[in-house]
């Protein structure tokens, strides 16, 4: 196993080349940034923009500041924020922790939704249940998240509620933990989970029965029902087991999200993650930033589809390190 | 329909994969529903000129933010011709919130085929002749928004940039993915790695922020249909690389078929038998992802166009009209600004219907 | 009781003539101390230095944690004494001499002194690489500590508007040094100073509010400083309130949901978000929306680039007639009721109507009508063609591309306004929506024809110089008369008669020192501006807040300005 590891790890190397070169090129090519930006105040001359420039290195030509950043980032150095005077690391570790926490936590949240309400709708396929659970599931994913937070801000506005954004009300922000700041934030957090959780509970849900139908139509079961097989030891032992096999490779996919998929339900929840950094960065065209944080999420997803190929592995006897 | 079918061919032989698919797709209720719903709305979008009773950009300055008008059938205790009654601003003193009543002594009836309104253009044809309108006053059937123009005329002409962002976007990334995952799958070899290598850069970027990144490059001095294009590119442009990967897995599997090995030893030029042999085992897997695809591209757009970086004006998309509700001014004062948001709701989830009953009939398996 | 305050009180102003000399600030209602106000910010502060960066988050707290030499009256605007106890200006107007009020402590205990003035504009605000300095306007000044609490400014040559430069925070030398030249740094280096996980003990000011905590992305908590140089008309020390907290939060329907959830005490809003928040308010929720016309803030204009890449098109914007023909069809009622619903008013020309410098150009701004548009351009000889678009002399149709900021509601709105009337004259503009962020960057730019663009509004028209003095280096519409080298002469061939005209009223207006004089100097501008139609001014919006009914001595603030800080009064009922 180790051996597969290490063969797909040297096989990303590669690819993350290739990777920061495109990002580099398409953040070169935006319109703006912080430096045309500074010209919008009056007391900023053209000259303090140009010394800016120089001393940031963003004179020279775009493939030499690519090389002195990837210099930079094979020494673990992740560059400089022009806009914070700042180095990039010490930024994104500040706003790293509540993303991974509300990433985390939303992934769990609706694999243990997602899953159980799969496999109850394969098998009530026209039950009242399922056709609720489905209709949910729908609504998830035919409607924009931006929407989907509005409406729920609105509703508990207008139910005179006041957890409407962030993770806590404000005097719990930057207060030691306490049982008080916990339940807190259980009361806001339920908002950021249905919005970032909906969709992907939806199509997980739909996959998963999808899966459990297919399954349900395989020999093995019908051979092993009639071997006499308890049928909860055929549903959960074989079809279960079986139908969740290919979901694995998604999980893969879904550690990137962590930074870059709930940008906009951040913006519209206020939410503390990394993702209206980003966005801003990106408006800003502070180079280093955006660089430091996409790279981060390809190196994410990468390690994910690692991850999901080694749980695949260990899930199904079948399949075996290439 | 399907009576019609076997009428009209009588000798169809009933074992005809096709005609099975056919048949699996008829049973499932919720598929054909969201098929003739889809139907519906497409046809909606082509006869949007006809069917908007106002143009896409004609202000209204003596009626923003009106309600819908509306529409009785009974006057006087009496069945009459449908009719609407004209609305009057009235503005709070205070709150500067704007109210409509009813003026119940204007009663203005609804005429059908009506030929008034600027021109719109049809196949090339202009013609002013409109579904319907009212000769004096306004109809609004769905409300006005901050500029007084006719919300469903907006949403009708609009659907016609929702609804062909994701067909168009669909079209162009499965050309490059079968193509290029065709190719990758067929030759293997050296090809094999650089496609499957580029492939995989492009799965490995996050999605989101390179498609605000591209879409803030495409250049703001590009007419508006350009920058629909230039959506559509964009989205696509994120969109094939995970098709490429799938074909390819395909192509690698139906390569070692008999009869692409047969074809391959008969020196059928290496095309022909990517497009001829190989492609055609994959349509009904292809149909039903394309199917599934598309409404990815609708959610997109719209996600686009909230941060401002989607369609632009003088053109209209549904994401683009849903951008004016969503702030609590329009939630709590002009509610009806929500109405492209449910057609967004019921297009998406017309498409999923549709792809499941699709997939269920064609039997497709999940390809891992 | 009485006996005991007063006796108290002499006791204070004894002790206080003698050690300091706090500013009593009267006129307001008595508040009593202690509470919170949680307030907003747009955006997460990129440094806990003002001069570290352009940055409106570092502006806004800034103006909490610092103190400039002068100030702003609250009500009249007016220039008051702040750090500094008085000054004179002598020697021909050129040279200002500050003494600096006598106690005043920084945040940690210790004084502050002609050093720390000294320290800050020569080794901060004329660093010509400090990227929130402001060297352009300190070149040539020679700026010297007389004695410990007197500071002297001596500049070249007079600047009437140089007070105003004054009101720049005050940064304390005893924590800034080591990052200056004077501590033997590059110049560059002066921008590293607090970053924003500096330690908060070592951001110290004189400011009413000290730094307590930065929680990143999310939060910023402000004290009170017990050492603060202000007390109200009965004595109480100032500020009153304890606390002040700024929540980031960058969508602003997210502010206005947080707002009426309770969790922000206080809020700027825009005419767009009255209606629903004065419902609430009529409704009998505990709130209060105002709305008061404004000084500061930006208007936004409608402005043609002289230098357009179509020469005909050029020549076309350069005439005084066609711009004024379009602003005739610019219809500012509806905007100011449709876009800002009805809570603006009537544009001045390069300065707030409420300011003491405005001149009524009201009668020149014309008013909507379109058959006069019609008739002013059918005069300029551009026929309608056969689909109603006017022709060019060349027989290309008139059209250009109208850019605005897609992200604004406010500026998409007035441009889809516009749009809509101009067709009606038969002038075809395409609208061209890019972010906001990109309007001036694209304005400076040669790639576009007509733009919608706001400056901001200051005190004194001299501030706005680069802006409306033609040759300024943000006279965007008419590049070609900017110098070709920094800090060169003006292009004066390229200038228009009357940009001539502008320019010597504005050179003269910077040496004249007499403000009557100076005065008639800028009425006589913005007469021209108005006339010229030079861009069109559209409206002026008013200044909305929404607070809390428990909160007092309310005033707005635009929260960006530095010397106008009425937050130092508020109080929690």
């Amino acid at each position: 196993m180790w051996n597969f590891v290490f063969r797909r790890f040297l096989v990303a190397i590669p690819t993350l080349l290739l990777i920061s070169v495109l990002i580099f090129g398409v953040i070169q090519l935006q319109p703006g940034g912080f430096l045309e930006n500074m010209l919008d105040d009056p007391r900023v001359s053209r000259e303090t923009v140009e010394t800016i420039r120089k001393q940031y290195g963003l004179d020279q030509p775009v493939w030499v500041q690519y090389l002195s950043w990837l210099g930079g980032f094979v020494r673990g150095d992740f560059g400089y924020s022009f806009l914070n005077n700042r180095p990039v690391a010490g930024l994104i570790w500040e706003r790293l922790g509540w993303t991974v926490f509300l990433a985390l936590l939303t992934i769990l949240v609706t694999w243990v939704v997602a899953i159980p309400l799969g496999i109850y709708t394969a098998l009530r396929r026209h039950g009242l249940g399922a056709t609720v659970a489905n209709l949910i599931g729908y609504f998830g994913l035919a409607t924009p998240d931006f929407l989907v937070a509005l409406l729920l801000i609105f509703a508990v506005l207008s139910s005179g509620g006041t957890n409407v954004g962030g993770l806590f009300s404000p005097q719990y922000i930057d207060a030691p933990w306490s049982w008080e700041k916990f339940k807190d934030m259980l009361a806001h957090l339920w908002i950021p989970l249905i919005v970032i959780g909906l969709d992907g509970t939806a199509s997980i849900m739909r996959q998963m029965r999808a899966n459990m139908l297919d399954v349900l139509t395989q020999d093995y079961i019908r051979t092993a029902r009639s071997k006499g097989l308890a049928e909860r030891v055929v549903l959960w032992k074989h079809a279960v087991r079986n139908a969740i096999n290919p979901l694995i490779s998604i999980a893969g996919l879904t550690l990137p999200n962590l930074i870059s998929s709930t940008i906009i339900a951040s913006i519209v929840l206020n939410l503390p993650t990394i993702g209206p950094f980003l966005y801003q960065s990106l408006l800003d065209k502070d180079q280093y930033v955006v660089m430091a944080l996409l790279m981060l999420s390809a190196v994410l997803l990468m390690i994910g589809n690692l991850l999901a190929d080694l749980a695949l592995a260990w899930a199904d006897p079948r399949i075996r390190y290439e | 329909m399907s009576a019609q079918a076997t009428a009209r061919k009588p000798r169809i032989d009933r074992n005809n994969p096709l005609y099975l698919a056919w048949r699996r797709f008829l049973k499932n209720k919720p598929g054909v529903v969201s098929a003739i719903v889809l139907a519906i709305l497409y046809l909606v979008a082509l006869f949007a000129g006809f069917l908007a009773p106002y143009n896409l950009t004609t202000q209204h300055p003596d009626a923003v933010y009106q309600p819908p008008q509306r529409v009785y059938i009974i006057r006087d205790g009496r069945l009459v011709r449908p009719f609407v009654y004209q609305l009057e601003k009235k503005r709070d003193p205070v709150t500067f919130i704007a109210s409509y009543q009813e003026d119940k002594t204007r009663p203005t009836p609804i005429r059908f085929f009506v030929r008034q309104g600027e021109p719109y253009s049809f196949f090339g044809i202009k013609t002013d002749l409109h579904l319907f309108g009212v000769s004096e006053g306004y109809f609004f059937p769905l409300g006005t928004d901050q500029f007084g123009r006719d919300l469903l005329s907006r949403m009708l002409v609009g659907s016609q940039v929702s609804l062909t962002v994701g067909v168009i976007g669909v079209i162009i990334s499965f050309a490059i993915g079968i193509l290029l995952g065709g190719i990758s799958g067929y030759f293997g070899g050296w090809i094999d790695t650089v496609i499957q290598r580029t492939t995989e850069v492009l799965l490995s970027i996050p999605r989101l922020p390179i498609l605000m990144a591209l879409s803030t490059i495409i250049p703001a001095s590009w007419p508006s249909t350009y920058v629909y294009l230039g959506i559509i590119a964009v989205l696509s442009f994120i969109g094939w690389a995970g098709l490429a990967r799938v074909v390819r897995g395909q192509v690698l599997a139906a390569r070692e078929v008999d009869y692409v090995t047969a074809a391959r030893a008969i020196g059928a030029p290496n095309l022909r038998i990517i497009l001829r042999h190989i492609t055609p085992n994959l349509t009904s897997y292809l149909i039903v992802t394309a199917t599934l695809a598309l409404p990815g591209y609708i959610i997109g757009e719209s996600a686009l166009s909230f941060l401002g970086l989607g369609i632009k004006e003088p053109m209209a998309s549904w994401g683009l009209l849903l951008k004016d509700a969503q702030n609590f001014q329009a939630l709590n004062l002009y509610p009806w600004l929500l109405t492209p948001g449910i057609l967004i709701f019921f297009s998406v989830l017309a498409y999923n219907f549709f792809g499941d009953a699709l997939r269920d009939a064609a039997d497709v398996r999940s390809v891992d | 009781m009485m006996t005991r305050k007063a006796l108290w009180l002499l006791s204070f102003m004894v002790m206080g003539l003698a050690l300091a000399q706090p500013k009593v600030v009267s006129g307001y209602e008595n508040g009593k101390p202690g509470g919170t106000l949680t307030m907003a910010l747009a955006s997460a502060p990129q440094t806990m230095f003002y001069y570290g960066a352009i940055d409106s988050a570092i502006q806004t707290l800034a103006n909490q944690m610092f103190d400039g030499l002068i100030e702003y009256n609250y009500k009249t605007y007016q220039i008051e004494p702040a750090l500094a106890a008085s000054w004179t200006i002598t020697g021909e107007s050129k040279v200002y001499t500050f003494k600096l009020r006598k106690g005043v402590k920084w945040s940690d205990g210790r004084d502050l002194t002609a050093d720390d003035v000294v320290f800050t504009y020569t080794q901060i605000v004329a660093n010509p690489e400090a990227k929130g300095g402001d060297a352009g306007n300190f070149a040539g000044v020679k700026i010297e500590k007389v004695d410990a609490g007197t500071v002297r400014f001596t500049l070249p040559k007079p600047a009437p508007a140089f007070i105003h430069y004054m009101r720049l925070p005050i940064m304390p030398k005893h924590k800034l040094v080591s990052f200056s030249q004077e501590g033997g740094k590059k110049p560059g280096d002066i921008n590293n100073a607090w970053p924003t996980n500096v330690d908060p003990d070592e951001v110290v000011g004189t400011g009413p509010f000290k730094l307590q905590s930065y929680t990143a992305g999310q939060k910023v908590t402000l004290v009170k400083n017990p050492n603060y140089w202000k007390r109200d008309a009965d004595g109480t020390p100032l500020p009153y309130l304890d606390r002040l907290e700024f929540l980031i939060i960058p969508d602003s329907q997210a502010q206005v949901a947080q707002f009426l959830a309770g969790n922000i005490g206080q809020l700027n809003i825009s005419g767009t978000d009255f209606p629903t928040l004065k419902q609430r308010e009529v409704q009998g929720a505990p709130i209060k929306v105002v709305q008061f016309r404004a000084l500061f803030g930006s208007p936004p204009h409608l402005a043609f680039n002289f230098d357009d890449k179509n020469p005909e098109l050029a020549t076309l914007f350069r005439k005084t007639e066609f711009r004024r023909a379009i602003q005739s069809a610019v219809n500012r009622k509806r905007i100011i009721d449709d876009v800002y619903n009805g809570l603006a008013e009537l544009p001045g020309n390069g300065v707030a109507p409420v300011s003491e410098w405005y001149y009524d150009t009201t009668k020149l701004l014309g008013t909507y009508d379109l058959g006069a548009a019609n008739a002013a351009l059918d005069k300029l000889g551009l026929k309608k063609g056969p689909d109603g678009i006017r022709l060019l002399p060349s027989g290309k149709p008139l059209e250009f591309t109208l850019t605005y900021g897609s992200n604004s509601s406010t500026f998409a709105a007035i441009a889809t306004i516009i749009q809509n009337d101009l067709k009606a004259i038969g002038v075809k503009a395409n609208l061209q929506g890019i972010l906001a962020a990109n309007l001036l960057g694209t304005g400076r730019g040669k790639d576009w024809d007509a733009i919608i663009l706001g400056f901001g509004d200051q005190p004194d028209p001299e501030l706005r110089t680069p802006i409306w003095k033609p040759g300024g280096d943000l006279y965007y519409w008419h590049q070609s008369t900017q110098p070709t080298t920094p800090n060169g002469q003006a292009q004066f061939n390229n200038f228009l008669p009357w940009e001539k005209e502008i320019y010597d009223l504005w050179e003269k207006a910077a040496s004249t020192t007499n403000q009557t004089q100076r005065k008639a100097l800028y009425d006589r501008w913005q007469a021209i501006f108005a006339r010229e139609a030079m861009v069109i001014m559209i409206a002026k919006a008013y200044a909305v807040g929404a607070v809390s009914t428990k909160y007092g001595n309310y005033i707005y603030s635009l929260g960006v300005i530095p010397g106008y800080n009425p937050v130092t009064i508020m109080y929690q009922k």
